[in-house]
């Protein structure tokens, strides 16, 4: 029986959308993997003598050991926000002849062979084995390999657990945050137990055991749960809450555009994979922070120009570079309405450029790093509401994927929006700001790039008519084929 | 109100529509029967503007659909639940239907007033999103949605399939009232070929994409068509 689940998941797997694309794709997603698995492998095999160099008086697996706790926290938060629950297909096999807990543990084991359970191996597999060379010792080494594997495992099960309440996540960043917070200054190590736990387990090869039956009992935790629950209306019943009806009257004054704008302010609140995006969009505020405070990027202002677009370009483009198909469950709906295209693109629009002017406001702790950083973030800003806001509306017309709202993006699977066009139009996006602002900036000074860019923002805005024009166009010309293309199934 | 010239549309050389000509005179009642693959929703996707035309063109009061977007005001319609936007509650969804057709939200609830009975209390103020409803209540909101503003021509695909039955005949109801009392064009597909003799005065078989029948709907109407379908 397992042989024929293993031969369904199979199908599903390569016949799921993602591999149905081109080859050109296929091979800069494969490329795009390697890059990474090669990076984790990379630094799992040199970051033992990194270590060593950087600090000469502590044994590097102890060093590692302090700061386990920290990726395993991470880790669940990432699956937290990324992973799907299994549960969710339980349904067709809920009325075959087989034993529901062939059933079950099928669909448990199958989440083991996830992408977020190999990726720590990528990185601890060689480490371990440079440990290895090293001449450390192999039982201790081996044991330790296996605790972190069994605890990997363990945050699997337990993110099922987690999942089914909403507000874990919150607390968890909270508690991330405020641990690292507290460690930065000095108040508080979390590491210190943390590290003489995981020191603890390296030292005494025998408490790989801890990790193995701390596996062994949140499987059974979730396998209890599940089999209790093996109903229509047990555990893959989908959770309704009690909703309210939302007026945002404020809206109104939005006049014609407003009904658009109050059912995007909806569909962002209301379903998941927008909330996601919203999350990621926020995570882009600090991008600054990589580039401010490495010394060598002081003297390279072009790329200084390029993160201050992104500091406040986040949601623009996110959210920007799937517009059409927020709208892909409905769309039918839409073009066959009294809806005029320029008044839907619009409402779009004005999100975006509001959510640049939040992004903006949100950054002023910048300030921080100097006023020239301030006023480059600035106009960023302008350049990202004049003109980024029209090439990612632009973009968007040559994306015809669909999106399912209230799903969230599985890791790795996300590939929407993922095709040549698309990159030819990130280019601007990109090169843009820092050509507007490096050429003058290298012809004539600092300001005149600033200013440069700023007025490039500004005559967008004034343009703005000729660019929805013009957009509008587009997308008109693209109506059937965008159609068609949403209402394939996924 | 609507005529079709010499409209066909065809898919990697495989004709699946092909109507010569076809009107429909304002204030008709137009029921569109054929099996699966006959070319109904096709149709109705043509009419709507949602697909292209291979050849010919569909005249919306003297609109050609696939050239203008002017026969959208006075044109609505419920073909399926993308039709719904699944994260509003039927109230949203109607104020927003009711925004895009120049009602407000005053006119949207008396006009929803009249279909108390239809909803059956089974869809407004239940604190629910359209998408967490089920597909007969789905079904509900779609239709009535797409009464709201007095539309001119009202097109339904498949208006009776996944109702109960109270809400059949209430729905047969309505569209029998507005038939009689509004001058709107009504446009309906269905499998049901009881209740399309019943509602529509003017029947259309199609079969393969082709009109094989055209019958103005009497008593023999029920037996002619069963007949047909029971090759």
């Amino acid at each position: 029986m397992f042989k024929r689940f293993v031969s369904l998941e199979w199908k599903q797997f390569s016949r799921s959308s993602y591999f149905q694309k081109g080859i050109a794709i296929k091979i800069l997603l494969a490329l795009g993997a390697l890059y990474f698995i090669g990076m984790a492998i990379f630094m799992g095999s040199v970051g033992f003598y990194g270590i060593q160099k950087a600090m000469p008086n502590n044994d590097p697996v102890e060093v590692v050991n302090n700061f386990l706790i920290y990726w395993f926290l991470a880790d669940v938060m990432l699956r937290f926000f990324m992973q799907q629950l299994p549960v969710l297909n339980i349904k067709p096999y809920m009325v075959i002849p087989v034993n529901r807990s062939t059933v079950i543990h099928f669909l448990l084991g199958k989440t083991s062979i996830s992408f977020f359970n190999f990726l720590p191996l990528f990185f601890f597999l060689p480490f371990s084995v440079v440990l290895l060379v090293e001449g450390y010792s192999v039982i201790r080494v081996v044991a330790w390999f296996f605790s972190i594997l069994f605890f990997t495992l363990s945050i699997n099960y337990l993110n099922f657990l987690l999942n089914k309440i909403n507000k874990v996540f919150y607390v968890l960043a909270v508690i991330i945050i405020g641990l690292g917070l507290l460690q930065f200054y000095g108040i508080y190590a979390i590491t210190e137990p943390a590290g003489y736990f995981f020191n603890s387990i390296y030292n005494k090869p025998y408490a790989v055991l801890i990790p193995l039956l701390l596996m062994v009992m949140l499987y059974r935790v979730n396998f209890k749960f599940i089999r209790k629950d093996f109903y229509l209306d047990g555990a893959i019943a989908k959770e309704t809450k009690e909703v309210h009806t939302q007026e945002f009257t404020w809206l109104n004054r939005f006049g014609k555009i407003a009904p658009f704008l109050k059912n995007d302010v909806r569909m962002i609140i209301r379903n998941k994979r927008p909330k996601q995006v919203l999350l990621m969009s926020f995570m882009f505020l600090f991008y600054g922070l990589i580039f401010y405070t490495q010394k060598a990027y002081q003297d390279m202002p072009a790329f200084l120009a390029f993160a201050s677009m992104f500091v406040t370009g986040g949601f623009l483009m996110s959210f920007g570079q799937l517009v059409p198909s927020w709208d892909s469950e409905y769309y039918k709906l839409l073009m066959s309405q009294n809806i005029p295209y320029r008044e839907y693109l619009k409402s779009k629009w004005l999100l975006m450029v509001f959510a640049v002017g939040v992004s903006f406001i949100l950054s002023t702790p910048y300030i921080y790093f100097g006023w020239d950083i301030f006023v480059m973030i600035a106009a960023g800003a302008l350049f990202n509401m004049g003109l980024n806001s029209f090439i990612t509306l632009y973009g968007g017309a040559l994306n015809r994927v669909p999106v399912e709202l209230n799903v969230k993006a599985k890791a790795f699977s996300n590939t929407q929006g993922f095709n040549p066009t698309q990159l030819l139009i990130a280019l601007p996006k990109i090169l843009g700001p820092i050509l507007i602002f490096y050429i003058p900036y290298k012809l004539i000074n600092f300001e005149t790039g600033i200013i440069c860019l700023a007025v490039s923002g500004i005559l967008g805005i004034v343009f703005t008519n000729f660019f929805l024009n013009h957009i509008e166009k587009v997308y008109q010309k693209q109506k059937y084929k965008t159609i068609a293309a949403f209402g394939e199934k996924k | 109100m609507i005529s079709v010239s010499n409209l066909s549309k065809s898919y990697n050389g495989v004709t699946v529509l092909n109507i010569e000509n076809l009107d429909i005179p304002t204030g008709e009642s137009f029921g569109l029967v054929g099996n699966n693959g006959a070319g109904k929703t096709t149709f109705f996707s043509l009419l709507l503007d949602l697909i292209q035309p291979s050849n010919g063109y569909i005249k919306n009061k003297n609109i050609i659909v696939n050239e203008s977007e002017a026969w959208k005001p006075f044109t609505s319609s419920f073909i399926d639940e993308s039709f719904l936007i699944g994260y509003l509650t039927a109230e949203e969804y109607f104020y927003f239907i009711g925004d895009l057709r120049g009602q407000s939200k005053a006119d949207v609830n008396s006009f929803l007033k009249q279909y108390e009975e239809f909803f059956n209390d089974e869809i407004l103020q239940k604190k629910k999103y359209l998408r967490d409803l089920s597909k007969g209540n789905q079904k509900k909101a779609g239709i009535v949605a797409a009464l709201i503003g007095n539309p001119e021509v009202v097109i339904l695909d498949e208006p009776f399939a996944n109702l109960d039955p109270t809400t059949q005949i209430r729905l047969k109801k309505i569209i029998k009232d507005l038939d009689e009392n509004t001058a709107t064009t009504i446009l309906i597909s269905s499998h049901d070929l009881i209740h399309v003799t019943e509602v529509c005065r003017r029947i259309v078989v199609l079969d393969k994409g082709e009109p094989v029948k055209d019958i103005q709907t009497s008593q023999a109407t029920l037996e002619e068509l069963e007949a047909y379908f029971n090759r």
